[in-house]
């Protein structure tokens, strides 16, 4: 198969068996890879009601389709699975240069089930899939795990792992991979739950393609178009994202309120994160090179890509200004394994709690919770990791953690499905915000739509594109926010898709490669022909993202979600003010259009039978019809004290 | 007998024409991000596939601490695998300025891939050597590198190339920057790039869209 690596790696833990089966073309073709042909896996394997840490879930990590080749920016692995966070559906996708070895090596993708009886690692060599003992691996951090393997192995290897809070089920454990890349929802407690401690592998096969000339072309010329663009040349590559402590208004003491551009204090400005730089690196075929290498000489250690939303989760929404340790922090996340963004929220709002007093010091363990104290905070990142005294209650994540407090501090959750809303702005961008956060198949997040429904972060790059894109017939978010909603959420999935970046600028012409020349999915269709030899068109894309995001909706609606679960929260100190109950007017307004426009009833939100069929995939239609699923209320949460806990 | 004889400085060769004319590929190893590009452009030229392992540069990569040290053929003046060869397959092209391997009279001894000082003879499946052959006199790696990291041009060209990015971490903007930058130079870089972001916001406010 040209473009694809053509197989699949089918691991059972329990029974101990690899399999290698070659992947089906027509599923290719319709679902292209990565997170489209994830969440298809996902929604045949999953069976509704089970416990994500028990042996019956599966965790599938599969490239992009255009991975491995020139075009840029296009080293996404995703990680998708039931998520032990939100109990829906969980992935998310990380750099470095796994996903480029992988398909080197000739896979699409890898799904793992079962459990393993000892700590295993997967070892791949092209055509060879071993389990291998990894009793002396477990407990490394990811940074000793890397190097380890890198010994035994060859330096020219790709890992993907966890870190520690894997190992001990945080519920916000992250997929690592090459030490510092991370993709989040949770996938890393799945991984610990199923002993499966790392995946290297090693490819010397090589990627082909249909067409090569034309590809190779084409793949120039977006290149050339990100080499040459003033943006990346003069913000981008120097600060990376942290250009978005300006532009994005990031939360200060949980969301107390938001820090413009002047507000920022001394201490969290990028020139002050400058200050520990001492190079910049990137993943696999990138011509952006935004992450930063820092070196922190209060802890004489090195750590890379510091992001904007950890500077704001860990820094500004805890009140910590401390440069340095912001940046620590940030490296133990990378080190240990978790996600930033709920690891900083889910802190913040413990700090929020304590100051309200719905929690004590009885129950925090004697430990003050205040603002701005990083040596504390330092301190409890290390008990999460392992799951030590308070740290195992803030272990279960950002919404389970309020849950196991009480109603009181639910209150206190922003989330929507079971994920932080993060930072957000009340009233930006006609309801956007809110609408995106509601709509998304993974729960509040910002990767799924939000950015690109709005052209905020496009004029930065290029307004031209901006014209071009609404000439080519993209709807104006001024006047039709659902519909420009809808389109950038096609963009997102088939960004994930292909394995292209979209979280670095949070732009159309980053997420859809030749968006600024062939507008908007011809140069992508373009492209896609040029490398697999299937006849792709901008229709025929529209359709492969409707019914990715289509079966991820029935997924979740399996899972027990229903319309309330549309709603999105606001502090309790805002939610009865006149301004936010007119905002959730229209808000619930711009569901039911969202609703009707996407294909799915407006009352119950399951995918429509016709509109499956419309999109080839009646039979997921089979599974949710005239079924009745328990409601969503988050995961199972175990007993605290079943966890694996300590060192 | 010139000037420079009688007073007893040591009498340099003139400098030869074709070494002036001759084009050569070097790189600045501070500007490569390790971004494996060259990798990708070199294989689908040569080989028809994107595989790093057929790649006549290799790029090794630490990317967590930012070392990547790109391996390819400095095409030598005295060429070691030339002079290893047993066959003489390796011989100098004029036209391109670079070594090549006819592979009509290559016994495939590997002899040269030992000879080189630098790593930069790779095999290929076939256990047949490969190096780098300038393209033919116009290097693809050099198209698609990102940071321009990789430089193609006559001697004079590129050392005059590289004085300037290199003093660029001493003193400052003399120049247009490059990518090696003291630390202190960050800050300031941060600063500039916050300056011009502020720039975007006010141009942006004359957009009528």
């Amino acid at each position: 198969m040209y473009g694809w690596g053509g197989n699949v790696i089918y691991v059972d833990l329990s029974r101990e068996k690899v399999s290698i089966k070659p992947l089906d073309p027509s599923e290719a073709k319709m679902f292209l890879g990565g997170r489209g042909l994830n969440s298809y896996r996902l929604f045949k394997m999953v069976k509704p009601g089970i416990d994500p840490l028990s042996p019956d879930n599966v965790l599938v990590i599969g490239n992009g389709v255009l991975a491995g080749t020139p075009v840029g920016q296009t080293s996404r692995t995703h990680i998708s699975t039931l998520s032990p966070l939100s109990g829906i559906l969980g992935d998310g996708n990380a750099g470095g240069e796994f996903s480029a070895t992988l398909k080197f090596a000739g896979y699409d993708q890898i799904v793992i089930t079962g459990r393993a009886s000892k700590p295993t690692y997967i070892w791949i060599e092209d055509d060879h899939v071993e389990l291998r003992d990894a009793t002396s691996l477990w407990g490394l951090k990811m940074g000793e795990l890397v190097d380890a393997l890198r010994d035994l192995h060859g330096d020219d290897i790709s890992v993907a792992g966890i870190g520690p809070a894997g190992e001990h089920f945080v519920r916000f454990a992250t997929t690592m991979i090459d030490k510092y890349h991370s993709g989040a929802r949770g996938s890393g407690a799945v991984w610990g739950s199923k002993n499966l401690k790392a995946i290297a592998v090693r490819g010397t096969k090589g990627v082909e393609v249909a067409n090569p000339e034309k590809f190779y072309e084409l793949a120039k010329e977006d290149l050339d178009y990100f080499k040459k663009n003033d943006f990346v040349k003069k913000i981008y590559r120097v600060i990376g994202t942290h250009y978005g402590l300006l532009q994005w208004y990031p939360g200060w003491k949980y969301f107390e309120k938001y820090l413009g551009p002047e507000d920022l204090p001394p201490g969290l400005r990028p020139q002050d994160f400058a200050r520990f730089e001492v190079g910049r690196t990137q993943c696999y075929s990138c011509p952006i090179a935004c992450k930063d290498v820092y070196h922190l000489p209060r802890w004489n250690e090195t750590g890379t890509s510091s992001e904007f939303e950890a500077l704001y989760a860990l820094g500004a929404n805890n009140a910590v200004t401390d440069t340095e340790a912001v940046l620590k922090m940030e490296h133990m996340a990378d080190e240990y394994g978790m996600d930033v963004i709920t690891l900083g929220d889910t802190l913040a709002m413990a700090k929020k709690l304590y100051e309200k007093g719905i929690i004590n010091d009885t129950d925090t363990g004697g430990i003050p919770m205040k603002w701005g104290d990083a040596e504390t905070q330092i301190k409890l990142i290390e008990m999460i990791a392992y799951r030590e005294g308070f740290g195992n209650k803030l272990a279960e994540g950002y919404r389970n953690f309020a849950k196991l407090i009480g109603p009181e501090a639910l209150e206190y959750s922003y989330d929507v499905k079971g994920l932080s809303r993060g930072w957000y702005h009340v009233d930006f961008f006609n309801g956007i915000f809110t609408l995106a956060h509601a709509t998304s198949t993974r729960g509040a997040d910002h990767l799924r739509g939000r950015s690109w429904a709005y052209w905020e972060n496009d004029l930065n790059m290029d307004a031209n594109v901006v014209k071009a894109m609404l000439d080519a017939g993209l709807p104006d978010y001024r006047k039709d926010p659902v519909g420009s909603l809808i389109w950038s959420e096609r963009a997102c999935t088939l960004a994930d898709s292909l394995g292209r970046c979209k979280g670095s600028i949070n732009t159309w012409p980053q997420a859809v490669p030749l968006v600024w020349k062939y507008p908007i999915f011809k140069g992508l269709a373009m492209l896609l022909t040029a490398a697999t030899g299937v006849e792709y068109t901008e229709e025929s894309l529209i359709e492969v993202a409707d019914r990715i995001y289509l079966i991820e909706m029935a997924f979740n609606y399996r899972q027990g979600i229903k319309k309330k679960h549309f709603a999105v929260p606001f502090p309790p100190e805002i939610k009865n003010t006149p301004k936010i109950k007119e905002e959730m007017k229209r808000h619930w307004e711009m569901v039911d259009e969202y609703l009707e426009r996407r294909g799915c009833d407006v009352e119950t939100t399951a995918p429509k039978r016709e509109t499956l069929k419309k999109l080839g995939v009646e039979w997921v239609a089979d599974e949710i019809e005239g079924k009745e699923f328990p409601e969503w209320d988050g995961p199972p949460l175990w007993e605290l004290n079943k966890y694996p806990s300590g060192r | 007998m010139g000037w420079s004889a009688s007073v007893g400085v040591k009498q340099v060769p003139k400098r030869e024409v074709r070494y002036v004319s001759r084009k050569i590929l070097v790189i600045d190893y501070e500007s490569c991000t390790g971004c494996h590009l060259c990798e990708l452009a070199c294989s689908i030229k040569h080989e028809g596939v994107f595989n790093p392992y057929l790649s006549r540069i290799s790029v090794l990569t630490k990317p967590e601490i930012q070392t990547s040290t790109p391996v390819y053929c400095l095409q030598c003046n005295d060429a070691p695998c030339a002079r290893a060869c047993p066959v003489n397959a390796i011989t100098f092209n004029d036209r391109t300025g670079a070594w090549e391997i006819d592979y009509g009279r290559c016994i495939g001894c590997r002899e040269c891939a030992y000879a080189c000082p630098f790593g930069a003879i790779k095999l290929n499946v076939t256990a047949e050597p490969i190096k780098c052959d300038l393209c033919g006199g116009d290097p693809e790696c050099v198209k698609v590198c990102p940071h321009n990291a990789l430089i193609f041009g006559s001697e004079d060209e590129v050392i005059r190339e590289l004085q300037k990015r290199k003093s660029v971490g001493v003193v400052y903007s003399l120049y247009e920057k490059g990518s090696q930058s003291l630390p202190g130079n960050r800050v300031r870089e941060a600063e500039e790039a916050v300056k011009t972001l502020y720039g975007i916001w006010a141009k942006r406010k004359d957009l009528n869209i």
